[in-house]
């Protein structure tokens, strides 16, 4: 198995009020290609914090992260970035799609950074939001698009470059429980395709989808299911 | 495509942008305008003292012309010399002096009159008639007008007031030869052009003269040519059109110091205006650009994107501008132009086309740097911290 990510003694200290928050005290995580795991636990206590540092969007106080092979810490900020465009797939809880794009140009919006031509993205556009079951929303923009259907778009425009891993903070978080439901068929047939899965969720329910659990409490994994990866 | 979805945003917020535009649009216009009045009157000038052909000027050494009422002496042999320099071809002698025109109830109206060569003169042009001869004279158009006088007409005119009696000296009857437009007139101005010979008889300077204009050659560069007439002849100041514009231009400064501060003003608000917009959309935008951040756009494209929006912003309302200020310049030049002692034909607002587009072109580079701060600012925010706030 190759693994994708790689966190040893990672801690994260957020500067606040001349103290330090201590966040995240010392996570191992190690994840495995094609793996879907969920990360649990109580509001605060670092969740949200881990998979930005795992996904390159933060840094850690301490520790490091390996993302693909490649060693966080020592990339610049470009090539984290360039990374996060084209290896990377990321779902937010508020989906913050452009709200002046349709539902088809957010798609795109990704692949044009990447240099994809016009006519490719379009072409790959549209099988994304057909595979999401869009197809017959390809021109609306979000503001006349339901919560659930501008997820699903999100998630479109997360696949739009065929990443590697898939991160998810509270996903189905501004969901009803029907809606969220669907989105997580959704992400089992992304993971049924190939794609890692890395999701956030307070929600045991929703967690329970995932093959993997990774429980934290204040600050650190108390918990993991399969626990053959780590240190 | 960040590009454009940057520039429909700014589009889509109809209601403020077009308030924005609006605001640019006036400070635009108040830039355009202080620009074309800060090399407007002395560009105006130049082409008045080049109008009529004569690119030079010689006065009584070390003064300007009509600055006072000193006089070139042995003015027809300082011409003569003049004429002879190499490039010059012709050579135009003028002798101001006051004369008063008497009314049938014997009230007299004091009328400054010229004295000039038929053969060679740039004070007027003709509209009716022709040049003044002996016991003839030349009436300014406003002046025909408002006495309702026609070519062939008699007019009484005193060469002198007897200051103790309050009586006229020497009285005498013209006839009115033609009717001019006088280049340096005031608007309204009631003036009088005789033969050279005449006034200075009745003035009794019998070779003397206020002022002298030179033409030259074609292709013969004016300040060479003053440079050589002031060699052959050091008994007169010789100026070229470009030196007197110099003069002018320093007589102006407090005009140009006072469009550079309007114009800086304008600048100043236009920045600001921009800048505000563009920080108000790119705060509306915050949770936007911090996921476009996180799913991988570079941030020098993002940057871009706010950075289109202020140039979009300023160029357009810079266009809107245009027309508004060259209608302001319109309407302010006919105001100013309405100064007493102020030659009619003198505008004050030119039409510089380098000036304007490099005043256009620094709006539009302002209104870069003005979305370059809120988007700098954006795009240099901690990544996680801005995602996190933006789910709060
Ligand atoms: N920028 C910050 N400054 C100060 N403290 C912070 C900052 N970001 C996070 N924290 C703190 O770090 C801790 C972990 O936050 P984090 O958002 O990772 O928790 P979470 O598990 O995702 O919570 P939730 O389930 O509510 O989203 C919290 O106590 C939070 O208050
Ligand atoms: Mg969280």
């Amino acid at each position: 198995m190759t693994r994708v990510i790689d966190a040893r003694g990672v801690a994260k200290d957020y500067p606040y009020g001349g103290e330090a928050v201590h966040a995240l005290r010392g996570v191992d995580l190690g994840v495995d290609a094609g793996e879907w795991i969920s990360i649990v636990g109580p509001s605060g206590c670092g969740k949200s914090s881990l998979l930005n540092l795992l996904a390159g969007i933060d840094a850690p106080s301490s520790g490091t992260v390996e993302l693909l092979g490649r060693p966080l810490h020592a990339l610049r900020e470009a090539e984290r970035s360039r990374l996060r465009l084209r290896e990377v797939g990321f779902v937010f809880q508020r989906f913050h799609l452009l709200a002046v794009l349709t539902a088809q140009e957010n798609v795109e919006l990704p692949m044009s950074e990447a240099g994809i031509g016009r006519a490719e993205r379009r072409g790959r556009a549209r099988e994304l939001l057909e595979f999401v079951g869009l197809g017959h929303r390809v021109k609306h923009r979000p503001p006349h698009l339901s919560g659930g259907e501008q997820q699903r778009v999100a998630i479109a425009r997360a696949l739009a470059n065929r990443p590697r891993v898939l991160f998810a903070d509270e996903p189905t978080g501004e969901l009803d429980r029907r809606t969220g439901e669907e989105i997580l068929a959704l992400f089992q047939r992304v993971n049924a395709e190939g794609t890692t899965m890395v999701m956030v969720t307070h929600d045991p329910g929703v967690a329970a989808r995932a093959e993997r659990t990774v429980e934290m409490a204040d600050g650190l994994v108390v918990r993991d299911s399969g626990a053959k990866g780590g240190s | 495509m960040i590009v454009g979805a940057s520039l429909r945003a700014l589009f889509r917020r109809r209601g403020r942008t077009s308030l924005a535009l609006a605001g640019i649009a006036v400070s635009a216009a108040l830039l355009l305008d202080m620009t074309m009045l800060a090399s407007g009157l002395t560009a105006s000038f130049g082409e008045l003292l080049g109008s009529r052909g004569y690119a030079l000027r010689a006065t009584p050494k070390g003064i300007l012309p009509f600055d006072s009422d000193a006089t070139i002496r042995d003015a027809d042999g300082v011409a003569a010399r003049m004429a002879a320099v190499p490039g010059v071809t012709r050579v135009a002698r003028v002798l101001g002096a006051q004369m008063w025109r008497m009314d049938a109830r014997g009230a007299a109206e004091p009328l400054f009159t010229v004295g000039i060569d038929r053969t060679a003169q740039f004070l007027y042009t003709l509209t009716a008639g022709a040049d003044p001869g002996a016991g003839e004279v030349l009436v300014s158009e406003p002046m025909a007008r408002t006495d309702g006088l026609r070519v062939g007409d008699r007019v009484r005119l005193a060469t002198g007031m007897d200051a103790s009696l309050g009586r006229a000296r020497d009285l005498r009857d013209y006839r009115v030869s033609g009717i001019g437009d006088f280049v340096y007139n005031y608007a309204g101005q009631r003036s009088l052009a005789m033969e050279l010979g005449e006034v200075r008889r009745l003035t009794g300077r019998p070779n003397e003269a206020s002022l002298m204009a030179v033409a030259g050659a074609p292709g013969v560069s004016d300040d060479s040519l003053a440079r050589r007439i002031t060699a052959a002849v050091p008994a007169v100041s010789t100026y070229s059109t470009r030196e007197l514009m110099g003069e002018m231009d320093k007589r102006l400064l407090y005009f140009r110091q006072m469009a550079t501060i309007l114009g800086s003003i304008a600048v100043v608000v236009t920045a600001l205006l921009v800048s505000t917009i563009v920080t108000i959309g790119v705060r509306e935008r915050f949770g936007e650009i911090a996921t476009l951040r996180a799913v991988g756009v570079a941030r020098r494209r993002i940057l871009a994107g706010i950075v289109a929006e202020g140039v979009a912003l300023a160029t357009i309302g810079c266009a809107l501008g245009l027309p508004l200020g060259l209608w302001m310049a319109g309407r302010l030049d006919t105001i100013l132009r309405a100064f007493p002692g102020l030659p009619a034909r003198l505008s004050f607002f030119a039409w510089d086309a380098g000036r304007v587009s490099l005043a256009m072109g620094t709006v539009a580079l302002i209104g870069a740097l003005a979305g370059c701060i809120p988007g700098w600012g954006a795009v240099r925010s901690p990544l996680g911290q801005a995602l996190r706030e933006e789910a709060e």
